[in-house]
C-alpha cells in the first residue's frame, strides 16, 4: 500500500535537487519564495485488481514579485523541460521515488502567472504530476 | 450475495498471481450452434448446442520487473498455460466467489505498447483448450 506522505516527501526531495529552490512537502501559510509546494489534488482507486492507485499531485512553484524581469526569467528556467533549473527534470529525476511507487510523470504546467499571497503578488506556475502506485 | 462492483478479480497464470497488474478480466463460455432445421420446422430454423469453447481476455499494466507480468509472458507464446479467475472480488473459491480454471493457448503477447505520456498496457485474448472447470471450494 502506498504511503501518500512518503510520496509527497520524495517528490519534494526530487525537486530539492534544484539549486536555490526551497521545497515543502505540504502547503504552508507563509511561503518564502522561491519555493515549490507539493499538494495532492486527487486519487483514483481501483486502477488494477491489486488495489493500485493513480495519484494526481500539483507542485506550485512561486518565484517572487511578478513585476520583476529577473523573476520572469527565473520562472522560464523552472518551466524549461530540461536543464539544471528545470522543475520537470527534477520531478522526473527519480521516477520510482526510491521504489515507493511504480512510476510518475510530469505531463505539463498550468496556471502560469500571478498569484496573491498575503497581499503580495507573486509570479508562479503549477506543475502537474501523475503517480502510478 | 448482491450485485457487485468489480474491484478485485483474482487472476493467475501457471500459478503466478498477476492480479496486481491486471485491470480487466473476461471469460466467455459458448456453444456452437448446430442446425437441425428440417421440413417440420414450420419455416423457422432450429438449432441444438454443439461443442463448447471458451475465450479469456485480460488487460494488463506492463511491468518488466523481476517476476513481473511482462517477463512472465515473454517465453510463453505458443505454449499452453493454466489460467484461474476468481469472480466476485474473491481471493478464494466459494459459492459466491467461484473459481474458473482452464488451459489456454497463449497465442499472442504485446510486449511494447503505449503512446507518450500513457501508462503502458497490453491486452491478450486466448482461446481455451479443453474443459473449463468451475469450483466453489466445496
Amino acid at each position: 500500500m502506498v504511503d501518500i506522505t512518503t510520496v509527497r516527501q520524495k517528490i519534494a526531495e526530487n525537486i530539492g535537487t534544484i539549486t536555490g529552490l526551497r521545497t515543502s512537502a505540504e502547503l504552508i501559510d507563509n511561503p518564502s519564495p522561491p519555493i515549490a509546494l507539493v499538494a495532492l489534488d486527487s486519487v483514483d482507486y481501483h486502477n488494477d485488481f491489486g488495489n493500485g492507485v493513480v495519484l494526481s499531485f500539483s507542485v506550485s512553484v512561486i518565484v517572487g514579485r511578478s513585476a520583476e524581469r529577473t523573476m520572469q526569467r527565473k520562472l522560464d528556467a523552472y518551466i524549461s523541460p530540461e536543464g539544471a533549473q528545470s522543475v520537470k527534470a527534477g520531478i522526473e529525476s527519480n521516477r520510482s521515488l526510491d521504489g515507493t511507487v511504480d512510476d510518475l510523470v510530469c505531463p505539463g504546467v498550468s496556471n502560469v502567472g500571478s498569484i496573491t499571497i498575503n497581499d503580495q503578488t507573486y509570479l508562479a506556475a503549477e506543475f502537474q504530476i501523475t503517480v502510478y502506485a | 450475495m448482491a450485485k457487485y462492483v468489480v474491484t478485485g478479480t483474482n487472476v493467475t497464470l501457471n500459478g503466478e498471481d498477476l492480479s496486481s497488474n491486471c485491470a480487466r478480466a473476461e471469460l466467455v463460455i459458448s456453444a456452437a450452434e448446430v442446425d437441425t432445421t428440417d421440413f417440420g420446422s414450420g419455416g423457422f430454423t432450429e438449432v441444438i448446442g454443439g461443442l463448447k469453447s471458451g475465450q479469456i481476455s485480460l488487460d494488463f499494466h506492463s511491468d518488466f520487473g523481476a517476476g513481473a507480468v511482462s517477463r512472465t509472458f515473454q517465453d510463453l507464446v505458443g505454449t499452453i498455460g493454466t489460467v484461474t479467475l476468481i469472480a466476485g472480488n474473491g481471493t478464494a473459491a466459494s459459492a459466491e466467489t467461484p473459481e474458473y480454471t482452464s488451459e489456454v493457448l497463449i497465442n499472442s503477447f504485446t510486449p511494447v505498447s503505449g503512446a507518450v505520456g500513457d501508462l503502458s498496457t497490453f491486452s491478450v485474448t486466448f482461446p481455451t483448450s479443453g474443459e473449463i472447470s468451475y469450483s466453489t471450494g466445496v
